[in-house]
C-alpha cells in the first residue's frame, strides 16, 4: 500500500462512527438549546418596556407632595407678632400721634 | 446553504445564518466536531456536551466570525478549546479531591454504534465497538500534543490549519504528526 493511501486509511479509522439516528438526535438537541437561548434573549428585549411600565405605574400611584401648608406660615408670622408684645413697653412709650 | 457554511476562508464577514442555515451548518460539521471532541476527551458524554456547546458558542458569537479562516476551522478551534477546558476541569476536580464524576473513557452505548440497517446488526455492532475501543485507546496513549494533532488531522484539517488552531508552528505540527502516525500505525496495524 502506498504511504499516502496508508495515511488516508489511518485518518479514516480515527473518525467517530455513529448511526444516523445519533446524528439526528444530536442536531435536534443543539437546535432546541439554541431556541431556548433565543427565547431568553427575546424575554430580555421586553425588559426595558417592563421597567418603563412599572415606573409609570409607580409614578401615577405615588402620593403627590402638597405645597407647604399656608396656615403654618401664618402661624410663624403670628408668633413673630407675639414677640413684638415684649416691646409693648416701648410702644406704650411712643406718643399716640407718632403711631 | 448560506455563505457561512462554505469551507474556504471568506476574508470578510459572512452573512448571519438563519434557521435553515444554522441547521445546515450543524449537519455539515457535527461529525467533525464530535469526532474531535471524542478523540480528545475519550468520553462519549463529554464529547456530546462539547459538540452542543461548540455550536451554541458559535451561534452566540457569530458576529465575531470574520471569515478569515474556514467555518470548519473556527468550529474545531472552539471544540479543541472546550476539550482543553474539560481536562482542566477534571484536573481541578481531582485536585480538590472530588474525583471523576463519570468513569474515564466512557464508551458510547451500543445503540449509538448500531447501524441503521437492521441486517447484520449484532456482528457489525460488536466489530464497531471493538474498533472504537482500539482507536480510542491508541489516541489516548499519545502525548497530549500528538493526540491533538492526530485528532485534528483525522478531521481532514491541513497541517497549516492545525498549526493555526493549536497555536503551533507548522514544523512542530509536522513533527508531532510524524511521531503520532508511527505509534498509531503500530497500535492499529491490523486495520490498515
Amino acid at each position: 500500500m502506498k504511504d499516502e493511501d496508508k495515511e488516508d486509511r489511518l485518518l479514516s479509522l480515527l473518525a467517530a462512527r455513529r448511526s444516523d439516528a445519533f446524528w439526528a438526535g444530536q442536531k435536534a438537541r443543539i437546535m432546541a438549546a439554541r431556541s431556548e437561548i433565543r427565547g431568553i434573549a427575546r424575554a430580555w428585549l421586553l425588559a426595558p418596556a417592563a421597567i418603563a411600565l412599572v415606573m409609570a405605574f409607580a409614578l401615577t400611584r405615588a402620593p403627590r407632595h402638597e405645597p407647604a401648608a399656608e396656615p403654618q406660615a401664618v402661624t410663624v408670622a403670628f408668633l413673630e407678632n407675639l414677640d413684638m408684645l415684649d416691646d409693648m413697653d416701648v410702644l406704650e412709650a411712643v406718643p399716640e400721634e407718632e403711631l | 446553504m448560506s455563505e457561512i457554511g462554505t469551507d474556504e476562508p471568506q476574508g470578510h464577514a459572512p452573512p448571519e445564518p438563519d434557521e435553515t442555515g444554522f441547521s445546515g451548518i450543524i449537519e455539515e460539521h457535527q461529525r467533525h466536531v464530535y469526532s474531535l471532541a471524542l478523540r480528545l476527551t475519550g468520553n462519549a458524554a463529554a464529547a456530546d456536551d462539547i459538540t452542543q456547546e461548540t455550536f451554541i458558542s458559535a451561534w452566540k458569537h457569530r458576529k465575531g466570525f470574520r471569515g478569515e479562516s474556514s467555518l470548519k476551522t473556527w468550529l474545531l478551534r472552539i471544540a479543541a478549546n472546550k476539550a482543553r477546558s474539560y481536562w482542566r476541569w477534571k484536573k481541578l476536580r481531582a485536585w480538590v479531591g472530588l474525583g471523576p464524576r463519570e468513569p474515564d473513557g466512557e464508551a458510547p452505548s451500543l445503540e449509538e454504534l448500531l447501524p441503521d440497517d437492521p441486517a447484520g446488526r449484532p456482528e457489525q455492532a460488536a466489530a464497531a465497538a471493538e474498533l472504537e475501543r482500539r482507536v480510542q485507546a491508541a489516541i489516548s496513549a499519545l502525548p497530549r500534543c500528538q493526540g491533538e494533532v492526530a485528532a485534528l488531522r483525522a478531521q481532514g484539517v491541513k497541517v497549516a490549519e492545525v498549526a493555526e488552531i493549536l497555536g503551533m508552528a507548522e514544523g512542530t505540527v509536522k513533527a508531532h504528526w510524524f511521531e503520532a502516525r508511527k505509534k498509531l500505525e503500530t497500535a492499529l496495524g491490523e486495520y490498515l
